[in-house]
């Protein structure tokens, strides 16, 4: 009995936990130096989990985390020597409609999901096997670089949720019964979901694409807040952090370690 | 718990599933709206679903489904404005090109159309009335109501689920069934509140539209045509018509609407007084995409369904486009008799003057088959004349000379 509960007591730490699994185009490398970077407009919703497991949209969670993650990616960016403009309509820039701004968000979010499903959802595509990440948003990615001059697009999604006070209410009690031999405590109190895809406007390939899962069964532990400066900041970090170059690149880099040492 | 008390207690939560008091008609006086013009939400949840939902209609108004012809989405917006309520000002409408019965409101005031059900209605003053019964969500707030009450019934069902599985854990009963009966009340008391607020946006309608000067027993029409559509639909399927009202369909019973939907017109119904139908300026604000319409629903291979839907059309009178949609039906379906039906339809469209030339080419067709070669020739020159860069025209042409 009691190391029942004790690897309950386990699982529920092993089940808080932050995931990130990032996939390159076999030739890609990190921009770095002088580059230019457009962020389309981030797409943020964070709602409150209520009582009975239904999330509800909050309009101001919402707007201050769409504030917070702005300011860190114009942070982080910074620090990495790009030029970055941060789109917050679809008519920020100058001379590109956002009619066409608003069709490469679709066409970006059938491909996203795309990606999401073959390459993170474990249905893997047997023509795609192996070969990094073999999709394109096509001319029309080409077409908003040569129109713009800006080397990379960022498409950016994040979900946020958190556990009201009834929903932290329930899992306590739930975890309460374990006592009494009615076990319900992975009820789920809300999480961080969040992905990043980096095309290319030079060739219209998506070159890189992150996800971010940062869920908990524990109602009531946050795994980064977005509403505050703090979680946003570790969600770009996170998501944008330690970008890994192509499987191509990373052999050919350890390829010349290796041999490097010979030489001398 | 004793054996005797949880059959009990089962039973007695049964019974009132079932001797659920049956609705009751809502009288149309009853009803007023609940917001005014220029409404802004005020509460956090409902804030929030203005967020989103206004993120929905920025994608809903750039999508590639959208019918655009500007005359034919102002008559629209002009209808709104009859019939929208107080808040007729602040309703957008959205027309999408799918070929079926069905229109929605949005928590902000925006709807959107399918095109088939502008191929279904025979006049305006049935198409006011769609909209406005989507207009009467709106203007009762249905959507955040419904939301809340949602809410509420997951977080009393949550802990209804706890607490029953904490009692059945501490006197070592199996409680999975009272649980699942549970389960199986609240979703249906959500779908009954559903069917509720369904029932109040017909009797806003009906007496939107009556005060607008429509018919107000166009409504009920409108809900007895879907219906039988339906009915013709299964019978040529070979299916069971009630699939799709089965306990849980969102709803009212059809027939039941039906019903007081007319007991209410027959209320509003002011003797003496001229009511409008309005059948001359719906088809001339719908011809340019009537044909359209009428592909689309023919190609939906639902055979019972079009040809009840070009019957219904033709109560107000056929005519040449309705004798050759009449025509495609049968063309499209399997058999000697049906192909005779078809080329018997195309004949006869082809008497009016407002045949598409469409009727001619198949009626051409139907001629060569039966080896009446020089009146089919004759036919598909008509049809080359009116169509003379159709894609198809080289190969009629060759079929000419052949």
């Amino acid at each position: 009995m009691r190391s029942a509960l004790a690897l309950g007591a386990l699982s529920l730490t092993l089940s808080a936990c932050v995931q990130t699994r990032q996939i390159a185009d076999l030739q890609f490398t990190p921009p770095q130096g002088d580059y230019k970077l457009l962020v389309m407009r981030p797409d943020v919703t964070v709602g409150s989990v209520k009582a009975g497991g239904l999330t509800e949209p909050r309009a101001d969670w919402t707007e201050a985390a769409r504030a917070n993650l702005v300011t860190a990616l114009k942070a982080q960016q910074a620090g990495r020597g790009g030029q970055t403009m941060i789109m917050d309509r679809r008519d920020s820039i100058a001379g590109v409609s956002a009619d066409t701004v608003a069709e490469l968000e679709r066409l970006h979010n059938a491909v996203g999901s795309s990606i999401a499903l073959h390459k993170f959802a474990g249905y893997e595509l047997p023509t795609k096997r192996g070969r990094g990440l073999d999709y394109t948003l096509g001319s029309d990615a080409v077409r908003l670089g040569q129109a713009t001059g800006y080397d990379y697009a960022l498409f950016m999604h994040a979900e946020d949720s958190f556990a009201d006070s009834g929903r932290v209410a329930m899992q306590v009690l739930g975890i309460a019964g374990c006592f009494i031999g009615f076990c319900a405590p992975n009820i789920g109190g809300g999480g961080q979901s969040a992905y990043a895809s980096l095309v290319d406007l030079r060739t219209g390939e998506v070159v890189w694409f992150n996800v971010v899962q940062a869920g908990t069964q524990v109602a009531g532990i946050k795994m980064g807040d977005l509403r505050k400066p703090e979680g946003a900041a570790q969600l770009v970090d996170r998501l944008l952090g330690r970008m890994k170059p192509g499987r191509d690149v990373r052999r050919a880099q350890a390829a010349a370690a290796r041999n490097a040492p010979e030489k001398k | 718990m004793s054996e005797l008390s949880r059959r009990a207690m089962l039973a007695g939560t049964g019974a009132a599933l079932v001797a659920a008091p049956a609705s009751a008609r809502i009288s149309p006086n009853s009803l007023k709206p609940l917001i005014g013009p220029g409404y802004r939400p005020t509460e956090t949840d409902e804030k929030g679903l203005w967020q989103q939902m206004e993120r929905v209609e920025e994608e809903v108004a750039g999508s590639n489904l959208l019918i655009r012809d500007p005359a034919l989405n102002s008559y629209l917006q002009g209808l709104i404005g009859k019939v929208g309520g107080p808040a007729a000002k602040d309703m957008r409408i959205y027309l999408a090109r799918v070929p079926e019965f069905n229109a929605m409101m949005f928590p902000t005031g925006f709807t959107v159309f399918f095109s088939g059900l502008l191929l279904r209605m025979r006049d305006e003053a049935q198409l006011a009335g769609v909209i406005a019964h989507e207009s009467s969500h709106f203007l009762l707030r249905h959507q955040i109501r419904s939301w809340r009450d949602m809410k509420r019934k997951t977080n009393i069902f949550a802990g209804l689920a706890m607490a029953a599985g904490m009692a059945g854990g501490v006197t070592g009963t199996y409680t999975g069934d009272l649980v699942r009966l549970a389960e199986l009340g609240t979703i249906l008391t959500l779908f009954r509140y559903s069917r509720q607020l369904e029932a109040e946006s017909d009797a806003l309608g009906v007496k939107l539209i009556a005060d607008a000067g429509y018919a107000p027993l166009s409504m009920s029409e409108t809900w007895d045509q879907l219906i039988t559509e339906l009915e013709w639909s299964a019978k040529e399927r070979r299916k069971r018509v009630d699939r799709g009202y089965s306990l849980f369909a969102t709803h009212p019973a059809p027939r039941e609407r039906l019903k007081d939907l007319a007991v209410s017109a027959q209320e509003l119904t002011v003797p003496g007084r001229s009511y409008d139908r309005g059948r001359e300026r719906y088809l001339k604000a719908l011809a340019p995409i009537r044909a359209s319409l009428f592909d689309d629903q023919v190609r939906l291979n639902d055979p019972g369904a079009s040809q009840y839907i070009v019957e219904t059309l033709a109560r107000d009178g056929w005519n040449g486009t309705l004798l050759f949609y009449r025509g495609e039906v049968h063309r499209l379906r399997e058999g000697i008799q049906n192909q005779q039906a078809a080329a018997l339809n195309y004949a006869q469209a082809v008497t009016y003057p407002d045949a598409p030339a469409d009727a001619w080419r198949w009626h051409g067709v139907m001629l060569m088959k039966q080896g009446r070669v020089a009146e089919g020739r004759t036919a598909l020159s008509r049809y080359l004349t009116m169509a003379p860069s159709a894609p198809d025209a080289p190969f009629v042409r060759q079929m000419i000379q052949g």
